[in-house]
């Protein structure tokens, strides 16, 4: 796999997860620690049923989709909505999450160990690459997330711009009091908020074993980038969210491969260093991300210059 | 027997240390310090990166870090042996150096807090922390990485057998001294100010005082305070490894035993720092008869995640004010006034 095939397929995976972080902060207010790990959730489904039944992980897809956005929805109704009902801060939200992504870790531990007693087959460490399969000169992954990000990015327009239900999503983004006034039951679109981020996560999770390495601590270790690229996009859109995903994805592989060449193999270890930069960056000089400067008063203010 | 009590001991007076600390800033000033684990690794970086190529330049040993430190190690352990001065004097300056350290790390990572709010900070704070994490684990450069480098032992001259006693009773003096010192700082001036930032930070504004410079220092002094944890720590293992400072063993812990001690409280925060020492040694010197009592297929330490995560969150669900409640105010002006009134 090329560098730039790699950071396509990187980033594609971080505007997933990026996305789902995103919905759920806008919808329920919960910064998700614990998004790192509902993709490995993902990764673990997908090795089940290739250990277990011999299904090949791309076929897995639906399934990992749907389990995880259950997943999604059981978070929020046991864990979260009994502590926002109770009134915790937003800080205490968080500490709950970090809970989670501490449960999920040991989970994962713990179910590998199970799964490789009954199949006699490491589970702690697995990667998907010698499953994957090339089209002309590229990799079969580059394509299948590419069509994934394509499928999901239709579908959120259709759902979010041709229903009623999306009309209903995006006006209690917008202002839930108003909505709820207007007879939206606010309640339902934070349920499929965290659907959809369980889902997107999950399928993020069973596609991320071809790129890279997993391990039951590898949500630990993108949750960095993951906060970095809602944060760049703004925490506030959907849109921002695929433009952070891009911008640290790209940043974090291509940009550190473009700088290794330059100073040295040692600047790899350095990758996240680089997207902790884009971020600190962009929350001191727009701390509301991308897409929430004004790029139209900016142009506005330049023709009216003239 | 004994092994167990001092074990249970040392890692008492350890977190101690540390989890007064993130009192001082989450506890009292509502800092919202997802990156505790830096300053620890900072106590860590002092010993094995600062103290250590120190010394190196002084011997004027060649070589790389790693095989470096060991010579230094052989050298300092003899000459500490010989006369224990050197030990008091060593063990002085890694903790000297190891505060510096810890103090400017902490004024420094703070500095995002001039333009964010609240939650955008925690996930600041935490991706620092988590980063550096990752960058002392990988770059071998810095303090050994996944390798390590080997300390000096500054307990030398005394024998292998009561060394562990001895590094107990440090370590306890240590976390006493800070107990002593939190107490004094929280009822303080200062300490009440901090409270009252936590609580309303326009109020503070508005009778002149200066938020940015009241989060710093609270968060330089605990900083401090923290890299003294990650200092003896490494001096008790002769070996710094950056990945024993994780983001779950130095951050998420702490936080767990403060919230279940009592946030704002420094008495309820030994409380649960004995609670949850008590019941994380256990679990970890019986991991294997749990392993073979309940017919595990995996390691005892998923298990602990699992545990202390589903505390954790029961904590946040059922006693969000801890085991023990932060008490009001009663200083001298306010006790007169409420008798007055009664």
């Amino acid at each position: 796999m090329n560098v730039i095939e790699g950071a396509i397929v990187y980033s594609n995976l971080l505007v997933l997860l990026s996305i789902g972080l995103t919905i759920t902060y806008i919808t329920t207010g919960v910064p998700n620690f614990a998004q790192g790990s509902f993709a490995v959730l993902g990764s673990y489904v997908a090795l089940t049923l290739l250990r277990f039944w011999a299904i090949h992980p791309y076929y897995s897809i639906p399934v990992a989709f749907v389990f995880g956005g259950f997943f999604g929805v059981l978070v929020y109704l046991l864990m979260l909505r009994p502590l926002i009902e109770r009134g915790a801060s937003v800080v205490i939200l968080m500490i709950s999450t970090l809970a989670l992504d501490l449960i999920l870790l040991g989970g994962f531990g713990a179910y590998s160990g199970f799964l490789a007693e009954s199949t006699h087959k490491l589970a702690t460490k697995f990667i998907f690459t010698q499953y994957d399969f090339d089209i002309w000169q590229f990799s079969g992954i580059l394509f299948v997330s590419l069509a994934v990000i394509f499928v999901v990015f239709s579908g959120l327009f259709l759902l979010l711009y041709k229903t009623k239900f999306g009309v209903a999503l995006r006006a209690s983004m917008e202002n839930p009091s108003l909505a709820e006034v207007m007879g939206v039951n606010v309640e339902y679109t934070r349920i499929f908020s965290w659907f959809l981020s369980g889902s997107l996560a999950s399928v993020a999770g069973t596609l991320l074993p071809f790129r890279q390495e997993i391990v039951p601590l590898t949500g630990a270790l993108i949750i960095v980038s993951i906060f970095a690229s809602s944060i760049v996009g703004g925490l506030s859109s959907i849109i921002g969210a695929v433009i952070g995903g891009y911008i640290i994805g790209f940043s974090e592989s291509y940009l550190t491969y473009q700088l290794s060449l330059v100073l040295g193999a040692y600047v790899l270890v350095y990758s996240k260093v680089i997207s902790l930069i884009v971020l600190v960056i962009m929350l001191l000089a727009a701390p509301r991300g991308i897409t929430g400067l004004k790029w139209g008063r900016a142009i506005w203010k330049k023709s009216s210059l003239q | 027997m004994e092994e167990i009590i001092l074990t249970i001991a040392l890692w008492f007076g350890l977190y101690t240390i540390v989890t007064l600390s993130l009192n001082l800033e989450y506890g009292f000033a509502g800092i919202p310090n997802f990156g505790r684990a830096l300053a620890v690794l900072m106590g860590a970086v002092a010993v094995g990166g600062v103290v250590n190529r120190l010394l190196i330049l002084l011997f004027g040993i060649e070589g790389d870090l790693i095989t470096a430190s060991a010579q230094v190690r052989s050298i300092m352990n003899e000459m500490i042996s010989s006369n224990p001065a050197y030990g008091i004097g060593m063990l002085l300056l890694y903790l000297l150096v190891a505060a510096c350290l810890g103090g400017i790390t902490g004024a420094l990572f703070i500095l995002p807090s001039a333009k964010l709010s609240e939650d955008y900070l925690a996930i600041t704070l935490l991706a620092i922390s988590e980063v550096m994490f990752m960058v002392c684990n990988y770059d071998t450069g810095i303090i050994g990485g996944y390798y390590g480098v080997s300390t000096p032992d500054v307990l030398s001259f005394i024998p292998g057998e009561r060394r562990m006693l001895a590094f107990t009773l440090i370590t306890l003096f240590v976390a006493i001294a800070v107990y002593i010192l939190m107490e004094r700082i929280t009822n303080s001036p200062f300490g009440r100010l901090l409270r009252a930032m936590r609580e309303n930070e326009s109020v503070v504004k508005a009778t002149g005082k200066n938020i940015m410079i009241l989060r710093i220092k609270a968060t330089s002094i605990g900083s401090a305070i923290a890299a003294l944890a990650g200092a003896l720590y490494s001096l008790y293992s002769v070996n710094v490894i950056a990945t024993s400072f994780s983001r779950v063993e130095w951050t998420f812990y702490p936080f767990l035993m403060v919230l279940l001690g009592g946030a704002g409280n420094n008495k309820g925060v030994v409380i649960g720092t004995f609670t949850f020492v008590l019941v994380k040694v256990l679990l970890t010197i019986y991991k294997h008869e749990i392993r073979v009592l309940m017919n595990l297929p995996f390691e005892a330490v998923w298990l602990e995640y699992i545990l202390f995560g589903l505390l954790m969150y029961f904590v946040l669900l059922y006693r969000p004010e801890g085991l023990i409640k932060e008490r009001p105010i009663f200083s001298k002006v306010i006790l007169e006034k409420v008798k007055k009134r009664a």
